[in-house]
């Protein structure tokens, strides 16, 4: 069996605030083989960004091992793992392209290089007419595709994407997530993506995770058997509609 | 059409100083006590001419710049430590709002007893008015920074330097400037108030003079000359705290 | 350490403890000198022995200042009013206003002086100079902040300039208001006791300045406690009156 390039065994996070405890997530067991795209759904609260934070090394689990192709996640390796946030959290006084040379620039990388990949990878999410642009300049679509950008500069292996589409309208949801799955599919790259819509999880990915209720336990994972590529017309079919009523029907029950 | 709306303000101003000038003329005004701008005028460049003036222009430039260069980083140090600090911050805050909102100016008595008429006086008063604007100025920049750009940071790999460097810095910029601005004001008011109150030399001390003496002229074009300078400084300041703070608009 | 709000106020409290029992004890054996500052005890047995005196120089000093208030505050806030309830005015206004605020409004004294002589007067002139712009970029800045969609609805309802000043644009700008009020007070106040020290014939400025004539440290310090006694009791009925307006925007 290949080694996963994602690996979580017994992961355990508790959060300590004002002295009181609280369980995040409670004894996560999960293998990701390299290429997967795993989405991560569950009712808020359940701990699937906690979870997200520290395959990106922003955190330590309290208990349990976290592995990247089979190497300890110690602290953030933006070479191999690389985040984009719910809200693009563009730095503001950068332009687009400056905002995705940012990681190369924490790395050291001469100013021409750097600006050149990054223009690069601007054409490659469309932006490339809007490379010396600043963030309030563009729309809430425009910024994903930056921090989609920014989050690929490095050719990480893993790609985290916590509820990118969220604060986006329908329409601008649906072409982003074309969007990444074709990036996915002429990268191979491996991609867990959190999610709250449903219809969302079953269109982008390979599997489902499903997560309970705070503390958060895997208690369902389903794998998506649609053809691929996927088409907007599959969202109308009978598996579509089954996959999500069998997410659904956890979501549903776990305790608000 | 852009240009139309300055263009009325120049016009406005010129209006006023054209209505004074007639009402001097006509005796509406008494020109002992307001004489015509046409008489300032020449006043103005004789005064730039004298030695002494632009020797008492240099004293009050002087206590200026040392009293700011004094108060802005010991007024950041102390908001940014107030900031980073929770426990001393929220002890400190309430004591730091409730003595800005004091006058400073009524204190100018106890650093005359303290400090006398000298330099130093002016540069210690100047120092204590301002340094409140700047403390909450440097409070309120490490508030502004948004802390979801310190995880993007982080996710990417920055270290500690490199967050200070490429967050903290460019997002506390504007905010640090305006404050900078806004004190510089204070500080400027502060130093004349000293000097116009008792000093030995200082363009504030020979206004006061030429009150005392009804020498009109003089006096009014001492006020243009320090008016001018206190604005070209403001404007500066503007210009530099708009440079940096571009990225802060609203999205259109 | 210090995390709860209780563990905070004590601290505060200790705080304040710490610096009145510095202030009555470090003169008091020297560590300071008392002629820079004296112990609180005497700064407060100054206004008591003086008392005669600083009642006879309060009302002139208190008259002043509300005359001056009325004119600044009032002439300030009605203005900003005007000005703000015009897009075109207020984008002509705001440069102009901002760069007066630059301006070192304290070098005018010695022309009020020269027009008003040491009387009453000049201070009245002079403090509402020093308060009147400050209030007025306040309360024009203020308004400019609002949301435009409020008179937007306002003039699309029919309203006339005057309705829709009184009835969209003042009540959504309560909170300006105040923050102008609270500006050009304290502005008006010290203005009026600075002048006062500068040159007058009475009012409390004009006793801080004779005190410290005189090397009576413990005068000046009490003439000092007794403006910011005023600038307490002004703060006091501006938070009563925020209170008041905070009721009537919740009803």
């Amino acid at each position: 069996m290949t080694q996963s390039a994602v690996s979580a065994r017994a992961v355990t996070q508790n959060f300590t605030v004002e002295g009181q405890s609280t369980l995040a997530l409670d004894a996560i067991d999960l293998e990701i083989p390299p290429g997967q795209f795993v989405a991560l759904v569950g009712p808020s609260g359940c701990g699937k960004s906690t979870l997200l934070s520290l395959v990106a090394g922003l955190r330590l689990p309290t208990g349990g091992t976290l592995l990247c192709n089979g190497e300890p996640i110690v602290g953030p390796v933006p070479q191999r793992i690389g985040m984009i946030f719910q809200e693009a959290n563009l730095l503001p006084w950068l332009t687009a392209v400056e905002n995705v040379a940012f990681p190369l620039k924490l790395r050291g990388m001469p100013k021409r290089e750097r600006l050149e990949a990054a223009r690069a990878m601007l054409d490659l999410t469309g932006l490339g007419n809007f490379a010396d642009r600043l963030p309030h300049q563009l729309s809430g679509g425009m910024k994903q595709r930056v921090s989609i950008g920014r989050g690929l500069v490095q050719d990480p292996g893993v790609l985290l994407l916590d509820e990118p589409f969220a604060a986006l309208d329908e329409q601008t949801r649906m072409v982003l997530g074309d969007e990444v799955l074709r990036i996915w599919a002429r990268t191979g790259k491996t991609v867990m993506f959190v999610t709250h819509n449903l219809s969302e999880a079953v269109y982008l990915a390979d599997r489902i995770i499903v997560f309970s209720a705070r503390p958060g336990r895997i208690v369902d994972d389903v794998p998506v058997d649609l053809p691929r590529p996927r088409t907007f017309s599959m969202m109308s079919s009978e598996r579509f509609g089954a996959l999500k009523d069998r997410i659904w029907a956890h979501i549903r029950d776990a305790d608000h | 059409m852009r240009y139309l709306e300055p263009l009325l303000v120049a016009v406005g101003v010129c209006g006023i100083f054209g209505l004074w000038e007639a009402m001097v003329a006509a005796g509406i005004v008494n020109a002992r006590i307001a004489p015509a701008p046409s008489t300032i005028a020449p006043m103005l460049v004789e005064l730039l001419g004298r030695a002494n003036v632009i020797k008492s222009l240099g004293v009050t430039l002087y206590e200026v710049a040392v009293a700011f260069l004094i108060s802005v980083p010991v007024g950041f140090f102390i908001g940014f430590t107030l900031a980073e600090m929770p426990g001393l911050g929220a002890v400190f805050r309430p004591v730091v709002n409730f003595l800005f909102g004091v006058p400073k100016s009524i204190f100018l008595p106890i650093f005359i007893l303290i400090f006398g008429v000298g330099i130093e006086q002016k540069i210690a008063f100047g120092v204590f008015t301002t340094v409140f604007v700047l403390i909450l100025g440097g409070i309120s920049a490490v508030e502004s920074v948004p802390r979801e750009l310190v995880t993007v940071a982080r996710a990417y790999g920055a270290n500690r330097l490199q967050v200070v460097r490429e967050i903290y810095l460019p997002a506390m910029a504007p905010v640090l400037l305006e404050s900078a601005r806004l004190g510089m004001i204070f500080n400027i008011t502060a130093v004349l108030l000293a000097e116009i109150y008792g000093a030995r030399d200082g363009i504030g001390y020979r206004i006061a003079g030429w009150g005392e003496s009804l020498q009109m002229p003089q006096l009014y074009a001492a006020l243009a000359i320090v008016a001018t300078l206190a604005i070209a400084v403001n404007e500066l300041l503007q210009q530099l705290e708009t440079r940096l703070g571009a990225w802060r608009q609203r999205p259109a | 350490m210090l995390r709860t709000p209780r563990q905070i106020r004590w601290a505060q409290a200790a705080l304040a403890v710490f610096v009145l029992a510095s202030w009555e004890l470090l003169p008091r054996f020297g560590v300071i000198p008392r002629l820079f500052v004296p112990s609180l005890s005497e700064a407060i047995g100054a206004l008591y022995e003086y008392r005669a005196e600083y009642l006879a120089h309060l009302p002139a000093t208190l008259v002043e200042i509300l005359v001056s208030y009325v004119i600044a505050c009032g002439g300030g806030v009605t203005l900003g009013m005007l000005i703000a309830s015009s897009p075109r005015a207020r984008r002509m206004a705001l440069p102009v206003l901002r760069s007066a605020y630059a301006v070192p409004m304290v070098v005018l004294y010695p022309v009020m002086m020269v027009w008003f002589g040491l009387g009453m007067g000049s201070k009245v002139a002079f403090a509402t100079v020093f308060a009147f712009v400050p209030t007025l970029l306040t309360t024009v800045a203020g308004v400019a902040s609002l949301s435009p969609h409020l008179l937007e609805t306002a003039r699309a309802f029919g309203a006339n300039r005057w309705q829709r000043i009184l009835y969209v644009q003042v009540p959504a700008s309560l909170p300006t208001l105040i923050a102008a009020l609270r500006l050009g007070g304290a502005l008006v106040i010290v203005g009026v006791t600075v002048a006062e020290m500068l040159g007058a014939v009475e009012g409390l400025g004009f006793l801080i300045t004779r005190h410290r004539t005189l090397l009576n440290s413990p005068g000046v310090y009490g003439g000092i406690i007794l403006v910011l006694l005023i600038t307490s009791a002004h703060e006091v009925l501006l938070r009563r009156l925020e209170q008041r307006v905070q009721k009537f925007r919740e009803s």
